[in-house]
């Protein structure tokens, strides 16, 4: 094995961490603020990934289009969501809804397979790939696109988050449900655009992991929901921070690992990771913050 | 009438928290509802922020019936509810905490917000002091007293405490009790519930006393402080 392919395993593997990351982020807001685990996101990235193929096809290979228009349409589906999976099941025990999430997903995962079909559809070329070197490492333009948007996307949901009302307000129904109504805030209202967040953000992931392996198919989302969860973990479950931290540290350990065996072991090398984790930090890399009772 | 609440009953399961209250109050008066653990006066805030559904009855507010509003509606009536046990945000900042208080008022303006936390401030400097820091790292006086400050942040026309003097030392207790009367001088109604019955009855005008879900006596505050019944069963003498 020569080190240059070490490296672009390891760039490979960061920009995949990123994606992981986005949708682990997605993860975190949701179950953070509706209070409910979540087992859709798989899907919704496979929608976001489709929705902008047909923008793509239809409007030109145009990434930033391509990119709002899933961020939008699964934003729509966050509402969606949020209305069959949780809106009735607030005062329930959790599995009511978790289990509901599991329901949804397949129905999704079946109108993909009805409505655009059980093959894979390729998205070729959507930004024609241009290769850069900084002396042993190997960067494309797909990759810093990726890292780039990753970023951007980022930056924006920590600014909402502290520097507007509106991150006041989730945040508020977050920590206490009861309280943030008692203050006026509407906490149905809140905790729906908190999942849309969520599922906005897997949903721009979607297209993302749709344009670096230049396709989708009804399946992608079954093994991307179980990683996100697997990296929300890592940062016990609703810190956003450690959750992206949780999604890089998977894609590297994923393209590390097949670095050394084979691309068929991917899965083994990101889960045998959560169950060693499991194992010896259980609660996730978050630090609890004190609070005086 | 600023606020009444006619029959109204609250069952939990098969258990009975309510029992057919009436109570009402009018502006600008303290009112108390003190009784022992149990008693329902929690339930009976609950309910009135329709946090807990009611049974049957009904509660009007500055003449409307609000029985099946959402508790954000309730609270944009000019209702604020102080809940038992703090309830602030313990990872927010103290200023996020009352920059939240002030949501439940859709009609402050951003300066009318700025207007609002200086005062707040002034009457609680050692919130100023500790802005940056979260919430749940205060101390109980200090959370308490910046769960009243986020009250009041939304500027509401009545103010329901619930056991505001829960868990603190004495000489805190002094000092919340003097911030319930600073708060009258606002102009603003105040609703309190308080197993401190001595404290309460002192500086209400009138109180209503509840045992096990049901009114069963009320008085002007110096009535109740002099009646022997009460005496005996809340004040300890």
């Amino acid at each position: 094995m020569t080190s240059a392919y070490f490296i672009s395993q390891l760039m490979n593997g960061l920009c995949l961490g990123a994606i992981y990351a986005l949708i682990a982020l997605g993860v975190a807001v949701i179950i953070g603020i509706v209070g409910f685990a979540t087992f859709t996101q798989g899907e919704v990235v496979m929608m976001g990934a489709y929705i902008s193929f047909y923008v793509f096809l239809y409007g030109g290979n145009h990434v930033i289009p391509g990119i709002l228009g899933s961020f939008i349409a699964t934003w729509v589906l966050g509402m969606i969501i949020y209305k069959i999976c949780y809106a009735r099941f607030l005062d329930a025990p959790e599995h009511i809804s978790l289990i509901c999430t599991i329901g949804f997903s397949m129905l999704l995962k079946n109108i993909a397979l009805i409505f655009f079909g059980a093959d894979k559809k390729p998205m070729l070329n959507v930004i024609k790939s241009i290769n850069y070197h900084f002396g042993p490492i190997t960067v494309s333009n797909v990759q810093l696109l990726i890292l780039g948007t990753v970023l951007i996307l980022v930056l924006i949901l920590s600014f909402v988050f502290t520097k507007t009302d509106w991150g006041i307000r989730l945040k508020a129904v977050s920590q206490n449900r009861e309280a943030a109504a008692l203050i006026g805030i509407d906490v149905e209202k809140t905790a729906m655009i908190g999942n849309s967040i969520g599922c906005a953000l897997a949903g721009a992931a979607g297209t993302l992991i749709g344009i670096y392996y230049q396709s989708c198919y009804p399946t992608m989302g079954a093994t991307l929901s179980m990683k996100a969860f697997t990296s929300a973990t890592l940062g016990g479950l609703t810190s956003v921070p450690f959750a992206a931290l949780g999604g890089i540290l998977i894609g590297i350990i994923e393209n590390i690992g097949i670095a050394f065996s084979s691309a068929s072991f991917r899965d083994m090398f990101s889960f045998g990771f959560l169950i060693l984790m499991l194992i010896f930090k259980p609660t996730g890399f978050a630090r609890k913050r004190s609070v005086r009772a | 009438m600023l606020l009444s609440v006619n029959d109204v009953s609250v069952n939990y399961g098969y258990v009975e928290a309510l029992r057919h209250i009436h109570f009402y109050v009018d502006k600008g008066e303290i009112v108390t509802l003190i009784g022992s653990n149990g008693a329902g006066k929690t339930s009976t805030l609950k309910t009135i922020s329709n946090i807990v559904k009611r049974t049957s009855g009904t509660i009007m507010f500055k003449d409307k019936d609000i029985t099946g509003y959402r508790p954000n509606d309730i609270v944009a009536l000019g209702m604020c509810h102080v809940p038992e046990g703090r309830q602030i945000f313990p990872y927010m900042s103290v200023k996020d905490n009352l920059i939240a208080g002030s949501f439940g008022n859709k009609k402050l303006s951003s300066t009318d917000r700025e207007h609002l936390m200086e005062e707040m401030f002034e009457w609680f400097p050692r919130l100023k002091e500790r802005y940056r820091q979260d919430g749940g790292t205060l101390s109980g006086g200090e959370q308490q007293m910046l769960a009243i400050a986020r009250g009041l942040m939304m500027d509401p026309d009545i103010v329901m405490l619930d056991e505001p003097s829960l868990g603190l030392a004495p000489i805190v207790v002094e000092e919340i009790f003097e911030l319930i009367n600073k708060i009258r001088e606002l102009g603003k109604t105040i609703l309190l519930i308080e197993q401190n019955a001595a404290m309460a009855l002192g500086i209400a005008d009138r109180g209503y006393v509840m045992e096990n879900g049901r009114i069963t006596m009320t008085g002007t505050g110096q009535e109740l402080l002099e009646n022997e019944k009460v005496k005996a069963a809340y004040l300890g003498s």
